[in-house]
């Protein structure tokens, strides 16, 4: 630790490295009381991937100390605190995750720095625009062309790479989210370059409606191709809280709406598959078959009440998929209502603190990408949990930070440090500078 | 713009306080509720490899126990007699859950129960596993010919001891051996509990208590409680071939067409549905109602709390007409449910609640928890329940359930059957008339038994085997059962 800089340290990094050592100390604390519960296999084999995973937490925070100094202190402390939670539990649920998860931790921070260090522009992202559109439409339908299960009986968005498994529509939503970002920003240019007499106003424009008909299309087909509501459900809201804060008419909003709508009662009233999910999903109790998931799954949150049964004692893995899209099942049986809800209220803020990011940001496109990342990882979560309270019909929705799904934690990994970055407050507000001398020297230095 | 972003944050915000109000219903509100649904299978599966009570029966066999083996899975259940008490004791899975007093007495067995778990002042400080071991009132040897009894049908058997509610035999078929739910070799399982599953006879369902069905004149034995009650004793119903409900232009006729009336006995005797028919339009509804509650009738009275038949309807609410009802036309009982009834007339009209369970014991033999006869009131006069035996006495002797009668002792019965959808025959009994020490319900399935004729004569055969093995038992072992 790099203690003697302490003085100099920014604010936010002293909030940071704080709120860091707490969660550190929980997920610990949480294995421990896991291992110690009867009727539980936690070998010290865990171990060395938890102290990995301890060690590229201070890595990160170590890179944002010197690549982002100002960037928000909040921010990594819960998504590091999702994740050592939902690392605590999925290897308590299954040890085999461990080397798994602890791999991708290091491939996701590995990126972090690749942005942090590599990217110290986010306008630089506006000049791939195209290729990242082209890519994240690729991404998200990519599964549908690698292995359609022909039954549709199970629910996977993953594709196996040797032996990584890869869920790329995160990562192509994502894409899509930098992609519409630059559009926005350029479109909101326009306009106001109109407002101001500087261009000339081209009547009876309808380009703006390009990117609405693109994010219907795009849920339109998350429907249709892989039966997914609960995707879907993302990729539109994402779309349309980024269209409603660019471009603010209400009327596009109702018009959307109603689109979605109809491909929904399209949808429904043409694929057999998707009204097998919607009569399992409405009553469970009499489809034992088809609503098994979704019973157990509420049944293991009765289970854990008001309290939980506490670590390792539960009876999770009697849930399918509790490892993947359950993921929210663990945590209420084990940590109760009273964790869930902390859990839950984790989400909320990280959403928040995005958001907030997205008011002070210095441009309109870090400002719209950070409400689309922000809405982005609000809305999957919420998404995930409200699956597994059978608020929304089956879907592969992965609990961002706590699933053990692969190459997700790689994109939200992305996601954190595009938000990181957005939310730097030093190179144009001169003042702080002079709060922090030492940082500001070594960032002029280095360019 | 930073207001639309406020506008996005509140819309946020209230979709999660969506989330904590679901979570909070499920965990919090409705937690008990799902937490005791039948489909819940989370506690069972969850105790599955842990150390667990053993099963006897009142005449000390074991028939439920957990053995130490070697393997992945310290520990394997399991069930000395196979399928004999299949649906009763019920069975443990690792992943399908379980049914029967596996499931229903979980938390003695598997030593939740704090009773169980504290059995001294050292329990509190260590934690030590406990279970508990249950004492079944079902005797082994009556278990052994209710199913001998019964082979070659598809139906169930229940044998209750009138004075004390114990139920000494409970056997339904077709049946399964749980010994093969309960191995350790998970595929094999799946399959078995797929096929057991997806049976078209229902070989999981325990017909004794927890499958309903339609119960005929087996019903007028309480009309006829409720008349004599009511003083009808010397009504004369005149003759007739069919009446008219009051509610409907719907004609209750009798079998054949036949012509029939007179007092409470010929009714009976000639099982003339119309002649109760007439009492019932006589008594009314809620007099019905009210004995279909008195009796238990209405009630769960399963061993199984997995099974939910509390939520049993009263004639009255399923719609019947009370001439409909006091003629048993319509009204669905389970076997348990007849059995406890004809328990209660033997036993002088008080009731005791029907029970399997005689005591849980801990590790050391010591009685943890005593299930002593429950009285649930007296639900008619002794006096009307002596009539009633004296007159189901003649209807052995003379009358519809002549096949029940046997040479040395004294019975009282019914038979009814003549079910059109789902045939069926009902035969159900109590013995001796003077001193009654059983009560037994017989019900048989199968389309061979559409045939009134053949039907009673198989059911009585069977019912009455049943009878003369039962009472010529050692006595020793009825005391055994307290």
């Amino acid at each position: 630790m790099n203690l003697e800089a302490a003085g100099d340290v920014n604010h936010q990094r002293i909030v940071e490295l704080t709120l860091l050592l707490l969660a550190a100390f929980i997920t610990c604390a949480t294995i421990a009381l896991a291992a110690v519960g009867e009727q539980v296999e936690i070998t010290w084999g865990v171990v060395p991937y938890l102290t990995t995973l301890l060690i590229l937490w201070a890595v990160v925070h170590m890179t944002l100390r010197r690549r982002a100094p100002t960037s928000n202190g909040v921010l990594f402390p819960i998504a590091a605190l999702l994740q050592g939670l939902g690392f605590a539990l999925m290897v308590r649920i299954d040890p085999s995750l461990a080397p798994r998860q602890a791999m991708w931790s290091l491939i996701g921070v590995a990126s972090f720095i690749a942005i942090m260090v590599g990217l110290r522009n986010l306008h630089q992202l506006s000049k791939v625009r195209t290729p990242l559109g082209i890519a994240g439409v690729l991404l998200v339908f990519l599964p549908l062309i690698s292995e359609r299960d022909v039954s549709g009986s199970e629910i996977s968005l993953a594709l196996q790479l040797g032996r990584l498994r890869v869920v790329p529509g995160e990562l192509g939503k994502l894409f899509l989210i930098i992609f519409f970002a630059t559009w926005l920003a350029d479109y909101r240019t326009r306009n106001t370059a109109e407002y101001l007499g500087q261009v000339e106003r081209i009547e009876g424009d309808r380009s703006r409606l390009i990117p609405l008909l693109g994010g219907w299309l795009l849920s339109s087909a998350i429907v249709i191709f892989q039966y997914d509501a609960g995707s879907a459900l993302v990729t539109f809201t994402v779309f349309m809280a980024m269209w409603w804060v660019a471009a603010g008419r209400p009327l596009d909003l109702a018009v959307s709406l109603g689109a979605i709508a109809v491909t929904v009662v399209v949808g429904v009233g043409s694929l057999p598959e998707l009204q097998n999910r919607l009569t399992a999903w409405i009553d469970p109790w009499s489809n034992p078959q088809l609503g098994d998931a979704i019973t157990r799954s509420l049944f293991a949150l009765a289970g854990g009440g008001l309290t939980g049964t506490g670590p390792g004692a539960g009876n999770a893995d009697w849930v399918p998929g509790v490892t993947d899209h359950f993921a929210f099942v663990p945590i209420g049986e084990e940590l109760g209502f009273v964790g869930a809800t902390a859990v839950l209220s984790g989400y909320l803020l990280l959403a928040g603190v995005g958001l907030r990011i997205a008011t002070r940001a210095r441009r309109e496109f870090d400002s719209v990408l950070a409400i689309g990342v922000a809405v982005f990882v609000g809305s999957e979560a919420w998404a995930s949990v409200a699956t597994t309270l059978r608020l929304l019909p089956p879907s592969a929705m992965s609990l961002p930070f706590i699933s053990a799904n692969g190459s997700a934690l790689l994109t939200w990994n992305l996601a954190l440090a595009l938000l990181l970055r957005i939310s730097e407050t030093v190179p144009e507000v001169a003042d702080q500078t002079a709060i922090l001398p030492k940082i500001a020297l070594k960032s002029r230095s280095e360019s | 713009m930073t207001r639309r972003i406020l506008h996005v944050g509140v819309a946020l915000l209230l979709i999660y306080v969506l989330l904590f109000v679901q979570l909070e219903l499920i965990q919090v509100v409705q937690a008990g509720t799902l937490r005791d649904h039948s489909l819940n299978t989370r506690e069972i599966t969850m105790v599955f490899d842990a150390p667990r009570g053993s099963i006897r029966t009142a005449d000390g066999e074991t028939v439920a126990e957990t053995v130490s083996v070697s393997g992945a899975r310290p520990r394997l259940r399991q069930y000395p007699y196979g399928s004999l008490y299949s649906h009763l004791v019920g069975f443990i899975t690792a992943q399908h859950g379980g049914s029967g007093l596996e499931r229903s007495q979980n938390d003695f067995l598997a030593g939740n129960d704090l009773g169980v778990r504290i059995q001294d002042t050292r329990d509190l400080f260590v934690d030590r596993a406990r279970t508990g071991q249950l004492e079944l009132s079902v005797r082994h040897d009556v278990q052994l010919v209710a199913r001998a009894a019964l082979a070659g049908h598809r139906g169930a058997a229940v044998v209750i001891d009138p004075s004390s509610g114990a139920v000494l035999a409970m056997w339904s078929s077709p049946h399964f051996d749980p010994n093969y739910l309960s191995s350790h070799d998970l595929a094999a399982v799946g399959n078995d509990f797929a096929v057991l599953n997806s049976d078209e006879e229902g070989a999981l369902t325990n017909r004794a208590d927890s499958q309903l069905s339609e119960v005929g004149a087996i019903f007028t034995a309480v009309t006829a409680a409720a008349a004599i009650e009511a003083g009808l004793t010397d009504l004369k119903v005149p003759l007739s071939n069919k009446i008219l409900t009051e509610t409907s232009t719907e004609l209750i006729k009798n079998e054949g067409n036949r012509t029939c009336g007179g007092d409470l006995t010929s009714l009976l005797l000639a099982n003339c549905r119309t002649g109760w028919a007439t009492i019932g339009l006589d008594l009314g509804r809620s007099d019905l109602r009210n004995r279909f509650r008195n009796f238990g009738l209405a009630e769960s009275v399963s061993t199984d709390a997995a099974i939910h038949l509390s939520g049993l309807l009263t004639p009255d609410e399923v719609g019947l007409s009370a001439a409909h009802a006091a003629a048993g036309i319509g009204v669905q009982l389970s076997p348990l449910h007849v059995a406890h009834l004809f328990a209660t007339i033997a036993n002088d009209g008080l009731r005791v609640r029907p029970r399997v369970v005689n005591q849980v014991t801990s590790h050391d033999g010591s009685v943890i928890r005593d299930f002593t006869p429950e009285l649930l009131g007296q639900v008619i006069a002794p006096e009307t329940a002596s009539k009633l035996r004296a007159m189901l006495a003649v209807n052995v002797k003379q009358g519809s359930a002549q096949g029940l009668a046997l040479d040395d002792v004294e019975v009282a019965g019914m038979l009814a059957s003549g079910f059109t959808d789902n045939p069926h025959v009902w035969a159900t009994a109590l013995a001796p008339v003077t001193q009654p020490e059983l009560a037994i319900a017989v019900l048989l399935e199968g389309d061979e038994f559409s045939d009134s004729q053949v039907a009673e004569t198989v059911v009585a055969r069977i019912t009455r085997s049943i009878i003369e093995a039962v009472l010529r038992l050692p006595s020793s072992n009825l005391e055994g059962t307290q």
